[in-house]
């Protein structure tokens, strides 16, 4: 390919550049980069999205200081837990750990980040450290507003009641309540009002729940989905498959119906909304979300609780040079058409931010960003499906195309074709999965 | 503005800086998530994509971008990309190195998908690694999960799938030889 002059210079203008650092980039606007004189960024979280924004920072320029704060030491995949609730995935292959990072020169911390100065450009650790920055990455995830179902705590959650909508220890007390079922028993799941992280998460676990029912001997048991909400991501693709794979064993209430939990009883395991009672022999509540604690005490959220952003570069529009990245962001205005809260959407906007940042280090415009998601759900064995959205930048504005993207196909002209499409999707999600393990962590 | 700035590409070396593919790579990032960086893949059923011939990865990006040929999810996500920047892709992929990700299976499933392999080597060649022409896939050390799903579209009478002698041939195969042929070519190194 040959350009010519202007080809070049626009090439150059609307692209991420990537040029070692260390020799010669002063931060932007000349600020001190530290006695070697390279651009210092922080990420807060590691998770898919400060997992991924760390390593590409890296890999595009290896002369950044790149730090990563972390509170634990093994990653817990959100992303194919409820198969692990299921006992059709193996909790072990939801871990990660943070030595991939630390090979490619991130500077990993195991700590807590307790506090944001923003117009110091700092962060202040539990341990008591100080982190000066040029840059901030914060990809805190979702903390759960335990106050928006009076009786549900913190405490039930870590002990008798596990939401398990971060997973870890309490994605494996849920199964063992599971197994713990007998037949004809219920599931209670009851649904936070959107947005969410995992649009389609808890309609995933409901099948989850019904497919190991169906293989256990337990196919009098019920799953009832109590939520806030008058509609869910994929419904139509779900509501096939339980009608197909799981007849009678699942009942969603919608919101208008009644189904918007607000107390919860833990003594009679009864989830009530404003007119119906919901008893269950397992009762998983999902509390409402807001953006990870940390987001939200450094003044980063809208009154909703979700961090409002730059939509074309993922700079926060409270505070300069703070990249918010992942599940805590509200991503583009629409209603509808707003970024879901998935890790292909935090990997995607970490590498349109970690774009950005490089290109203000280097004092030219950010590249034009790309978003890409594709979020999987699998209802049942050779059974899967995806949602597709493609975000492009238009006059300023994140604009979803409507012309590309959407949800598997419902209805298909063959039989065959059909459970083709949804055996194909079920086994993309876990090559899917493995690849964005591994392009975060590895 | 202009000229300033040429000055200060100039010295940052933007200009020498010889593998920097401009947008395009700001556009292949994203195909990391599911094909691995590099397009090296390391989840089985995702194909690695990196080093597969340009008129390959062309021809199947604009068919699946117009519903020409069948794909499960990737018909979705290039009805947002433009033709140049599908065409740019695939020279972007078509230009990283193949790396066979060499899988080992027992003796017997890589005789039986040797032997199953005779109508395929004609255009992949006998170890996968040589294809006949530039439209045709390199194979060896390809997923055998992917490739195994693949012969699953192409052996499915209702899928549309443009490619006539691929969809006769993999037809022709017997069903116990088709995980065997996908095993075969995953574990030859070139």
């Amino acid at each position: 390919m040959s350009f010519n002059r202007r080809e070049f210079l626009k090439t150059l203008t609307t692209s991420t550049v990537i040029v070692p650092l260390t020799a010669c980039a002063a931060p932007s606007g000349g600020k001190s980069g530290g006695s070697s004189g390279k651009a210092r960024i922080v990420v807060v979280g590691g998770g898919f999205g400060g997992a991924t924004a760390a390593k590409y920072l890296k890999m595009m320029d290896a002369g950044l200081d790149v730090t990563l704060v972390e509170r634990n030491k093994t990653f817990v995949s959100c992303p194919l837990s409820n198969e692990v609730i299921s006992g059709h995935g193996k909790y072990e292959d939801l871990q990660a750990g943070y030595d991939g990072l630390m090979k490619r020169g991130v500077n990993v911390m195991f700590d807590d980040a307790v506090a944001v100065d923003a117009a110091g450009k700092s962060v202040k650790l539990k341990s008591g450290k100080t982190l000066k920055y040029d840059f901030l990455v914060l990809s805190p995830g979702i903390d759960f507003n335990y106050g928006g179902v009076a009786g549900y705590t913190e405490a039930l959650a870590n002990t008798t009641h596990p939401h398990a909508y971060k997973a870890g220890p309490q994605t494996l007390a849920l199964k063992k309540q599971l197994e713990g079922m007998q037949d004809g028993q219920t599931f209670v799941i009851s649904v936070p009002p959107g947005p969410f992280r995992c649009p389609p998460g808890p309609y995933e676990r409901a099948s989850q729940v019904a497919s190991y029912f169906k293989h256990h001997g337990k196919g009098k048991c019920k799953v009832l989905i109590a939520d806030a909400n008058d509609s869910f991501s994929k419904k139509g693709l779900f509501e096939q498959a339980w009608k197909m794979h799981y007849p009678g064993m699942i009942e969603w209430v919608a919101g208008a119906a009644g189904g918007k939990v607000v107390k919860f009883d833990a003594k009679t395991n009864t989830a009530s909304s404003d007119f119906n009672d919901f008893k269950g022999d397992v009762v998983n509540i999902i509390p409402p979300h807001h953006a990870g604690k940390i987001a939200m005490d450094t003044g980063l959220a809208n009154d909703k609780g979700w961090c409002t952003v730059d939509m074309l570069t993922m700079e926060s529009t409270k505070h300069k040079d703070i990249y918010v990245v992942g599940d805590s962001t509200v991503h583009g205005e629409l209603p509808v058409y707003g970024a879901p809260k998935s890790a292909h959407m935090a990997n995607t906007q970490a590498k349109v931010a970690v774009g950005a940042i490089i290109a203000k280090i280097n004092g030219v415009a950010a590249p034009e960003p790309f978003f890409v998601n594709t979020c999987y759900s699998i209802a049942e064995k050779d059974w899967g499906f995806s949602v597709v959205h493609i975000y492009r930048a238009k006059d300023g504005k994140l604009i979803y195309d409507t012309k590309a993207g959407g949800i598997s196909p419902v209805t298909m002209a063959d039989e065959s074709l059909l459970k083709l499409q949804r055996k194909l999707e079920s086994e993309y999600c876990i090559g899917w999965f493995k690849n964005i393990m591994a392009d975060a962590f590895a | 503005m202009r000229s300033s700035l040429m000055i200060a590409m100039a010295a940052l070396g933007f200009a020498s800086h010889p593998a920097y593919a401009g947008p395009t790579e700001d556009l292949a990032r994203t195909c990391n998530a599911c094909h691995g960086v590099n397009g090296v893949s390391v989840g089985p059923s995702m194909p690695s994509i990196g080093g597969l011939p340009e008129a390959y990865l062309k021809n199947l990006m604009l068919q699946w971008k117009s519903d020409e040929r069948y794909s499960a999810t990737m018909g979705r996500h290039f009805k947002g990309y433009t033709e140049a920047e599908l065409s740019a892709l695939a020279t972007y992929f078509a230009k990283m190195p193949w790396v066979p990700v060499v899988q080992k299976a027992d003796d017997k499933t890589l005789a039986q998908g040797k032997a199953a392999s005779d109508r395929c080597e004609t255009c992949h060649g006998a170890t996968g690694g040589t294809p006949d022409d530039a439209e045709t896939p390199k194979l060896n050390g390809q997923w055998a999960d992917y490739m195994h799903l693949e012969m699953m579209k192409y052996r499915t009478e209702a899928a549309k799938m443009p490619h006539k002698k691929m969809r006769g041939n993999a037809k022709k195969l017997e069903e116990a030889d088709v995980e065997a042929v996908a095993k075969y070519y995953a574990a030859q190194p070139k």
